[in-house]
């Protein structure tokens, strides 16, 4: 199983290195939203601010490649006819398809490095790390929970590929309901329990923790234990999904 | 013994008739189907497109569920014991499908190797020794999008035998390729059969399945229609003559004239670039002047008779089907 998650996550990070078009987007994409949280929050007056800004973006990021690119990367497999190969594999369907999600999760950090270095060379930011260590472990976490709440998600993609669409419309409510775009205490008091099943809300938390100072590991241990959760729901979701699947053939509706 | 066994398989597939209305649409794609496989065999599966070929593979291969009847592979049923069934099959299929075209040959081998359960120590070797079977050695850094389409094809079937499995699926693997190309594969596959593999090809090219299958299932409509030893179904219209008459601008009407002929069994035509070639079953070669004489007004090339092929018998059986 291990052995399958590792070749998988690297067989996708294989797969979007080599797309120019992802790689373009992923290099813009960090300048636009930079920009925007500089002029936007006035961050020559607080660049702490933009620093925290720069670390929601990239978040924002690794979310956006999940739904967005793991759920496009998914459809791909249906297209190129390897989702057959991945179903019809002795390994169970969740040891393939969760490297998908996590490798794109991860190319996040990639986007998270661009828009330090964009925001230090085009606006001055000052990058300064208060728990190297809790940052990094807390990085790690983030990524695992954004790309297992996508294995959630994913196993409607399995199932319906207008899922992917449905997918798609996810993104900015995550955004917003995890305090990525802007604080929570700005949301209504009913959001908040939404937010705390959520993990990205608990990874961003720790990351800002980390990086600011406080301690993270509350935030990391919120984060574990609410990926683990999603672990056990995409498990139970793509076996039952496979079953219907094979049942409705929808593995190879291109 | 039989390593797959299927009996009066049958398999519905529902479909929305709109995304508003309540409506479904059924398309029986199998009707009770029954055959078996014996351990060692290559057994090939005829049909035309739409027959239910792909879809017996792919209940076979644990991919759907049948509707109803029963299947077993390997003394396995693949509806509920799809897990300890797919590390001992192969799956292959033909076309373009079925590779991660941005990575290399290797890469992909690779992953395969991982998900397919190929013990670590063994992974590389085995590699190495599928790329030297397949003709890929030496090729396989390179990424799959600039493949040509039989490399492709032997890269599949590499992928397929990575975990060496008992029992290999083939899908109408040589579909599309060039005549150099599918004769390889014919090659490949006829060397697996020799190493003991028991194998089910599909395919609607006849003189494949003469060449290779020990003995072939006809399917037509979802049923089938006639099973045997590829000399036994040619025995079926043995004593028949084949009188192919090239022709153009032939009509049906004209084609109706021919059937209502004393002796004739069957016509059917292929058209070959501006030319139709009329392929009548007739009792004996006598009857070569008398159609010709109701061609009155078309304009005929080439007529040649000779023995009946398996493609003749199986068109017969379709036709009749």
């Amino acid at each position: 199983m291990i052995r399958v998650f590792v070749t998988g996550v690297r067989l996708q990070l294989l797969q979007l290195m080599r797309s120019g078009f992802d790689i373009s987007a992923m290099l813009i994409w960090p300048i636009i939203l930079a920009s925007i949280a500089f002029y936007l929050l006035d961050a020559k007056e607080s660049p702490h601010l933009l620093f925290a800004a720069a670390l929601g973006t990239a978040v924002m990021m690794m979310w956006a490649q999940v739904i967005v690119g793991a759920g496009g990367a998914l459809d791909n497999q249906r297209v190129f006819g390897t989702l057959e190969l991945l179903v019809a594999a002795p390994v169970p369907l969740v040891s393939t398809i969760a490297p998908i999600m996590i490798a794109s999760g991860a190319f996040g950090i990639y986007g998270l490095v661009v828009t330090i270095v964009w925001g230090r060379l085009l606006f001055g930011i000052p990058v300064t790390i208060d728990d190297p260590f809790a940052f990094v472990v807390a990085l790690l976490a983030c990524v695992i929970a954004i790309g297992l709440l996508g294995l959630i998600a994913a196993s409607t993609f399995i199932l319906y590929r207008a899922a992917f669409a449905l997918g798609v419309s996810l993104q900015y409510p995550v955004w917003i309901v995890t305090g990525l775009l802007f604080p929570l205490s700005l949301l209504p008091a009913w959001v908040g329990p939404i937010s705390w099943v959520l993990a990205p809300t608990w990874g961003f938390r720790a990351i800002k923790e980390s990086a600011f100072g406080g301690s993270a590991w509350p935030s990391i241990g919120m984060c574990v234990v609410v990926s683990l959760a999603y672990l056990a729901v995409s498990l139970v979701c793509l076996a039952y999904f496979e079953r219907l699947a094979r049942d409705r053939a929808s593995f190879r509706l291109a | 013994m039989p390593v797959i066994e299927v009996d009066d398989l049958r398999r519905v597939y529902r479909s929305r008739t709109s995304t508003f209305k309540r409506g479904m649409k059924e398309v029986e794609a199998l009707r009770g189907v029954s055959f078996s496989v014996d351990a060692g065999e290559l057994f090939g599966l005829l049909g035309p497109n739409g027959a239910g070929k792909t879809t017996t593979i792919k209940v076979l291969t644990t991919l759907l569920l049948p509707t109803s009847g029963k299947a077993r592979v390997l003394g396995l049923d693949p509806a509920t014991q799809h897990r300890e069934l797919r590390s001992r099959i192969g799956y292959v299929f033909g076309g373009d499908r079925g590779l991660y075209d941005r990575l290399s040959g290797l890469d992909n081998l690779k992953f395969f190797a991982d998900v397919y359960k190929v013990p670590i120590r063994d992974k590389s070797r085995r590699i190495g020794e599928l790329l030297d079977m397949v003709g890929l050695r030496g090729r396989e850094g390179e990424r799959v999008e600039t493949y040509s389409r039989g490399m492709r094809q032997r890269l599949h079937i590499a992928r397929g035998l990575l975990h060496d499995p008992e029992v290999i699926f083939f899908d109408e693997p040589t579909i599309g390729l060039d005549p150099v190309g599918a004769r390889e594969l014919r090659e490949t596959v006829a060397g697996l059969r020799q190493a003991g593999k028991t194998i089910l090809l599909t395919t609607h090219y006849m003189f494949e399945a003469d060449e290779l299958c020990q003995r072939v299932a006809v399917i037509a409509g979802g049923r089938i229609v006639a099973q045997g030893k590829p000399s036994e179904l040619k025995a079926a219209v043995a004593d028949r003559t084949v009188i192919e008459i090239e022709t153009y601008g032939v009509d049906d009407r004209t084609l109706d004239r021919l059937r209502s002929l004393d002796g004739v069994a069957s016509v059917s035509f292929e058209t070959h670039d501006q030319a139709q070639v009329v392929l009548v079953q007739a009792a004996d070669a006598s009857l070569v002047q008398p159609l010709l004489g109701l061609l009155d007004g078309v304009t005929v090339g080439k007529v040649v008779s000779r023995e009946p092929t398996l493609e003749d018998a199986y068109v017969e059986l379709v036709r009749e089907a």
